[in-house]
Formats: structure tokens, sequence, C-alpha cells
């Protein structure tokens, strides 16, 4: 062995309530290299990072540092051990200004006093090291996010980290601003300095790395150098995997449309979006995170106004300004985010599931409790949650619970025709998850059109008789079940960057 | 599509007299008592009729606090009532005196507070960005600095302005057998507004948008339309306070109504209602009123100085926060013992 390892890990395992996020994944990072970490989202890489940089301890494992075996207790271990990391949306100070930001945890004191001066001056220089196009005093908040990274990158520089992980550093970033990302990544490493890259994007990968190593499904898939390996084997490694009886889709005689979008637009976040369902049809709605199927739906449901586009239920066009109408029309949705915007955490269960019907079930605007309660315990124990009464807090149950708490709430709704649910299964256990498909499968045969937003491509396969892949805010494609596979879904949530490299696969 | 494990939920409350003992109203309702038997203790003069004399400046602040508990359920704060209801007493005082009949002054005044606090809810639901606490910061300075000018203007000099023609006044001022009208008002409006924050869709809505803003939007919630209403609500209660406040003054100056904001945001607190939202109710909020109300006429009768009456409240207010948190210390230590 004769590689100058600056940075090893074997068998790292975290596991999270419920879920085991990284199982014995190994990694070798090379003195003076670019190692690309690629992974569907949800493969793991994130926690391996935040393992890295002493955020999150793993239960096992060991982590190897110039050879010498390292324990981080937290993230100021791993800085002062020479390890930064830059992430998409830089977590930095926007109110302060680069050089606070860049200082921040070291400044430079002399008994007691702030040497601003100083400061600013080795802030000056680091910028111009990254030919940066603004000044040490400016405000963080006030930069764009690729001048955002370049202060995180400045920081890094300025603790003497050896190395430096950037996280999804090119999704935020216009063609432009990557390539100058590059070149900055390019100097990193010609300085000598180690550099771990987690991309989406193929292009990133080509233009950097020597080795890329890949993640799935928490395990370690393979490491692999960038020269050897072919775009499509690339493809089969990250997403590929046996599909079991997981998904108890079962073919049903679809019925007429029962909606339609057309040419949904906000400007910034999609455009000219159209797609229908048909009654008991499960539509899957996927790519990659950001590219604006969430933005899509909260404007179809009234969470936000579109700019334009029409929204038809049984085919007439429908009026939605604010949430209210679309559930009145019969359009429930299920939030992504189900501890902030599906459920109050605080209430009881009971509650949580009368809250969007608590009117129609009143007497003249006074509430009936007793109808509530018998209502919520109905709904409850048709999802079969599990839990001890309808009183106890929804903060009291696993994210599979209160998931099941969420669908009872729209299954409440009597006069639901449509059900959207964004990311049903987001981080809740393969068990809970098995049983969301199951009442998705039995809503598709009482001929409920179902909107799934998923990136989990397996799911997505799995449960949806028409798939529509988005990318760039804009719908990229639309698969026959009978057509789909996981590299075609890939194919298209990916930005058609390969193809202008002229065949790099 | 029953469940398949056939697992059941329990639907049947819990409660029962012990629990509604053992609950804060509970201790609200014996500290009442025991501040009433400490005021006859203290003072050869508390009694009946004389709690019952001095009360009715307190009574017109209770007014103002059901509106302000709606809108601390609600997670909001507005501290401009106070100077609410100095600008709604001045603009009354002056129509009468400028020669409008006594009903025609009562709409006004009713209809200062009402619009004040539209304008209060206009800005807070317009600019969710903003901090209540600011803006009505900022309407609480118009409000007042409106009334000044009107002193300064209208007013009998020396920034004060009396009711000429107080016949109207006496009326509102009278009494059925002890209890004054304004008692009898309290209560009603009181009744309403416990069962309609406690029994009706609107008051869930309420508890729902003080709990999770995001979450009763997504369920469909008009929640900036529910605000807007409570703030107009709290600014006609306002109106309301500042027109039982003139049945024992007669007039209006520059210190008229300051602090009450606090106040009542403090009988609130002491009730059980969580600024932070979505938590208590305004039954705890009635008798916490009732109690620092009983407190201050017992205490004030002693010819204890206002000042040191005011230390009391305080450090009664801030036991009353902490008593959740010593009470959840106390049985975490049993737990662990």
């Amino acid at each position: 062995m004769a590689e100058d390892l600056i940075l090893e890990l074997k068998g790292i395992t975290k596991i999270f309530p419920g879920v085991k996020a990284l199982n014995k994944v190994h990694f070798q990072l090379r003195r003076g290299e670019v190692h690309a970490l690629m992974g569907e989202n949800g493969a793991g890489k994130s926690t391996f990072i935040k393992v890295i940089t002493g955020v999150h301890a793993a239960e096992e494992g060991q982590m190897f540092l110039e050879g010498q075996e390292v324990h981080f207790k937290g993230p100021r271990d791993a800085q002062e051990a020479g390890i930064a990391a830059v992430y998409q949306h830089p977590t930095s100070y926007p109110t302060l200004s680069v050089t606070e930001n860049i200082f921040m945890g070291h400044e430079d004191v002399k008994s007691g006093m702030i040497q601003w001066r100083n400061m600013n001056a080795e802030a000056q220089k680091l910028l111009d090291s990254l030919d940066a196009d603004f000044k040490p005093t400016d405000e963080v908040g006030a930069l764009t996010i690729a001048q955002q990274q370049m202060v995180e990158i400045a920081k890094a520089l300025s603790t003497n980290a050896k190395i430096i992980i950037l996280d999804e550093p090119t999704a935020a970033l216009t063609a432009n601003e990557s390539e100058k990302l590059y070149e900055i990544v390019e100097r990193l490493r010609d300085e000598g300095k180690s550099i771990i890259f987690i991309s989406h994007r193929f292009e990133d990968m080509y233009r950097l790395a020597t080795r890329v190593t890949v993640f799935r499904d928490s395990q370690y898939i393979g490491t692999y150098d960038v020269d050897g390996i072919s775009n499509a084997d690339l493809i089969k490694a990250m997403v590929g995997r046996e599909i079991t009886d997981m998904y108890p889709k079962e073919d049903i005689e679809l019925g007429d449309e029962i909606f339609r979008v057309e040419g949904m637009t906000r400007t910034g976040y999609f455009k000219d979006v159209s797609f229908d369902v048909k009654a008991g049809e499960i539509i899957g709605l996927t790519g990659l995170v950001g590219a604006g199927r969430t933005e899509t739906i909260e404007s179809i449901c009234g969470i936000t106004r579109p700019d334009s586009g029409k929204v038809f239920l049984e085919g007439k066009e429908l009026t939605i300004k604010e949430p209210v109408d679309a559930m009145k029309a019969g359009i429930i949705l299920l939030p992504e985010d189900r501890q902030k915007q599906g459920l109050i955490l605080s209430w009881g269960l009971g509650r949580n599931v009368t809250l969007p019907i608590q009117g129609e079930l009143a007497n003249n605007g006074f509430n009936d409790e007793k109808k509530e309660r018998e209502l919520a315990k109905q709904r409850l124990e048709e999802v079969d949650t599990k839990a001890v009464t309808i009183f106890q807090p929804a903060s009291s149950l696993s994210g599979g619970n209160q998931q099941k708490v969420v669908v009872a709430k729209a299954l409440a709704q009597s006069n639901m025709k449509v059900v959207i649910m964004d990311e049903p299964t987001k981080g809740i256990d393969v068990g809970a998850k098995k049983e969301i498909y199951e009442i998705m499968g039995q809503l598709a045969k009482k001929g409920y059109g179902i909107i799934m937003i998923s990136s989990e491509m397996p799911e997505i396969i799995g449960m949806s008789d028409r798939i529509f892949v988005m990318c760039n805010g804009k719908v990229s494609g639309c698969l026959q079940r009978s057509e789909v596979t996981q590299e075609r879904i890939l194919e298209l949530s990916m930005e058609k960057s390969d193809s202008k490299k002229g065949g790099a696969a | 599509m029953a469940g398949k494990s056939g697992r059941e939920i329990s639907a049947v409350p819990e409660g029962g007299i012990k629990s509604k003992l053992l609950s804060w109203e509970g201790a609200l309702v014996l500290i009442l008592i025991g501040v009433n038997i400490l005021g006859v203790a203290i003072s050869p003069n508390y009694n009946v009729n004389n709690v019952l004399r001095e009360m009715p400046r307190y009574l017109a602040e209770i007014f103002m606090m059901f509106g302000m508990g709606y809108i601390l359920v609600l997670g909001d704060i507005d501290i401009s009532v106070g100077a609410l209801v100095c600008l709604a007493g001045t603009v009354t005082v002056l129509s009468s005196n400028a020669g409008a009949p006594f009903i025609v002054a009562v709409i006004i005044c009713l209809g200062v507070g009402l619009l004040g606090g539209m304008l209060n809810g206009f800005i807070a639901t317009r600019f969710t960005e903003l901090p209540t606490m600011i803006v009505t910061l900022g309407t609480q300075i118009i409000f007042r600095g409106i009334a000044e000018v009107l002193f300064e203007t209208w007013g009998n000099g020396g920034g004060t302005a009396s009711m000429a023609d107080t016949k109207g006044l006496m009326l509102l001022a009278k009494k059925l057998g002890p209890f004054p009208i304004a008692f009898f008002c309290v209560i009603i409006v009181g009744v309403i507004m416990i069962v309609v924050l406690a029994k009706t869709t609107f008051g869930r809505k309420l508890y729902a948008i003080g709990s999770n803003k995001t979450a009763a939007y997504y369920a469909g919630i008009k929640v900036e339309r529910i605000r807007f209403i409570c703030y107009s609500l709290l600014g006609f209660l306002s109106g309301l306070c500042a027109l039982f406040l003139l049945t024992a003054t007669f007039g209006s100056n520059t210190t008229t109504g300051q602090g009450f904001e606090m106040e009542v945001i403090a009988m609130c607190v002491f009730g059980g209602i969580a600024t932070t939202g979505g938590k208590g109710n305004l039954t705890g909020a009635f008798i916490a009123a009732f109690i620092i109300v009983c407190l201050r006429i017992a205490l004030g009768q002693r010819n204890i100085n206002t000042q040191v009456i005011l230390v009391i409240i305080g450090l009664m207010l801030i036991i009353s926060v902490l008593v959740p948190s010593i009470s959840s210390a106390i049985t975490a230590r049993k737990k662990r013992a």
C-alpha cells in the first residue's frame, strides 16, 4: 500500500432512531486528489459528511487522519484537525461582514481586542487568492450564493484546512459561476489540498474528480477511477437494486380524467408545468431536489400564487386563491414537512384529524366534540395508527405514525377527489412505508386521483401508473409504467449537460 | 379499509372533577378566595360594597383583557390599546362637548376603538414580516400623539379634556342593587368571549394559529383574516373600556389608559395564557383579573404605596409563570428518586 492516504474511514455505521443512515461504509481519500461522492437522495452522503466533520458521532467504525486514528467529539475537533466543509446553502451569518464570517470562532484577538485591521487585511489576501469580486467589509447576506460559497471556502483556507468538503456546491450556481468554482477547486488541489466533492451532476465529476465513490441505501457500493467508468455503469451503481413486492400496486381499470393542470408558471420556481390524472391513477412526480416539484404543487393547492396556469377538476376550471379553495373543491394536500405543515405537534391526534372539517361537524359554529372524537377515532384506526388515545399529542408519535395521522386527516375530508402526497414516506421506516403504499393502493381502487411527489426512485417506479419527471422547473418528460427504468428517470432528471460534452459517457 | 391490526384507539376523554380542581383555574379560584380573606384581615373597610365602589376603573380594563386574550392565544401581541383608550376617550369627550348627543358620543367612542383595532389588524396582516410588537408600538405612539394634538387644540388646557355634560355617563355609572352596570356588562361580555374561545370553531382556529401558523394555513384556515378580526375586536373592546373608564373619570388626560395594555397582558399571563400562543383560556384570565383587582383594592385600602403594590403584582406574575417549570422539575426529581 504505497497510497498516501490523508483520510480513511472504515466500517462506519450511523443509526438514527429507527433508521440505519450509514451501514458499514468505507472511504479513502488520497492526499491532493479531488474525490467525488455520489448517490441518490437519501443514500447517506450528507450523514457521512457529518460524521467526518464531527457533527454526528458514528456508532461503529474507525476514522484515520494521516494514519492516526481520531475520535471527533464535535465540529470543533474536526476543524482543528484541518477538515472544513462548504455546504450548498452556506450556513453563514448573513448580517455580519465577510471578514467576521471568515474568522468566526478564530478571531485575531490581542489583549481582549479584536484586531479588525489585521483581520480585514488577511481576509483580503484570502479573497484575492480566490479572485473574489467583493470586499471583506461587505455584508454576507447581500452576496450571491456563489460569493457566499467563496466566503466559506476562504473560511476553510483561513483555518488551514487540509481536507475541504464541498457538499453539492454547484446545485445553486449558474454555468459561469460553476466554471469559476471548478477553477478554484483545481487551484486548491494543485496547492496540495485534498477535496471531497458531492454532486448530482456528472459534469462536475468528469471535470474535477479522479476517483468517485458511490453510496446507495446507506451502503458503500464501490470506488471507481473516473477515467475507467462509463456513465451507464455509474448510474447502475447508484440506483441498481432489486424491487421486491414492497409496492402493492394493482392494475386498476382507470376512469376518466379527473384532474388536469395546464401551463402552471411561477417565475423563478417552475415554468409551463402541465399534467393530468385519471380516476384511480397514481401519478408520480419526481426529479432532483430543487427541480420545482413541491413549489408547483403548492401553487396548485393555493399555498402560493402562480403567475399563470389553469387547474381543472372533473373538466371544470377551478379558481384557487387560498388553501381552503382547493380543499373545498376536493383537492387534498399531504404536505412535505409533516411536523411543520401537516400537524400541530402539541395538539392531540384527534384534533389534528378534524381540524380541516371542524366547521362541517359543528352545530351553528359550536364544536361538536363528540362527533369529532368518533370520527377521529374511526379514521385513525383505519390507517392503523399506533396510538393509545386520540388525545395524546402528535409529538409523541414516531415519524411513520405521524404520517398516518396526516393521512387520516386527509381521509376525514369526505369530499376528497384528488390526493396529493408530497414525499409521503420521507424519513419513515420500511414497515410504515409499506403501510402508506397500501393505503395509496386502496385509495386508487376507490377511484381517487393520486399524485405522489417523491425523490425515491423505487417507490416512484413501484407505485406510479405514469411518471412525470421535472428538471429545473420544467416537466422534462412523462414515462408510462411499462417503459420506465431508473436510468431513464435519472436521465430526464439531470440537466442535459453530458450530451453537451460530446459523449463523455 | 379498517386497520388490519385491529388495534383500538381510545376516544374517551380523561377528566372529571379531580383534574378540574388540580388545574391552574382551580388554583386561581383558591388564590382569589385567599386574596379576599387577606383583604378582610388587613383592612377593616374591605367589604363587598367598598370593593364594588372602587371597582369600575378596573372593570373597564377587564373588557380590554378579553380581547387581549384572543390576541395572545394567536401568538401575537398588541401594546397600542392603552393609547387607543386615551384616543377614544378624548374624541368622545370632545365630540360631546361640541354638542353631540350622548348616544352619538357612545357610538363614536366604540367606533374610534374599532377603527384603531382595524388599523392594527390591517398593518399586522398586510405586512406579516413585521413583528406585531413593533407594529403596535408604532400605532401606540400615533394614537397617543393624535390624542395630545386634540387636547392642545380643543381641550381644557394642561393636557386634559373634561366632559361638560355628564348626564349620560352618570346613567352608565348607575348601580343595580350593589353592583354597577359595568359589572354586569363585564360578566356578559366575558361569558360570550370565554364560550366563543372555548367552544366554537372560531376559537379552535385561534388555538390552531397560535400553535402552528403554517399547519393552520395548510389546513385551510384563513389565518390573516382571523388575525384581522381579532385585532378589530380588541380595538372595539378598548373602545368599550374607554367608555366605562369615562364613567369613573368624566374626562381624559395625557396619562389616560397608560400601562393598561401591560396590566391586561399581566392578567392574561397570570391566568395561564402563554404569550407564545396556543395555550391557556379566558376563564383563567377572568379569575386572575379579579385576583389582581381585589389585591389592589385591599392593599390600597391599607394605604400601601401604589409602587409597592406594583412590585407585589410583578412578583406574583413571575411566580405564576414559573409554576409549570417548578412543578415539572419536582416531578422530574421524583422520577429520578
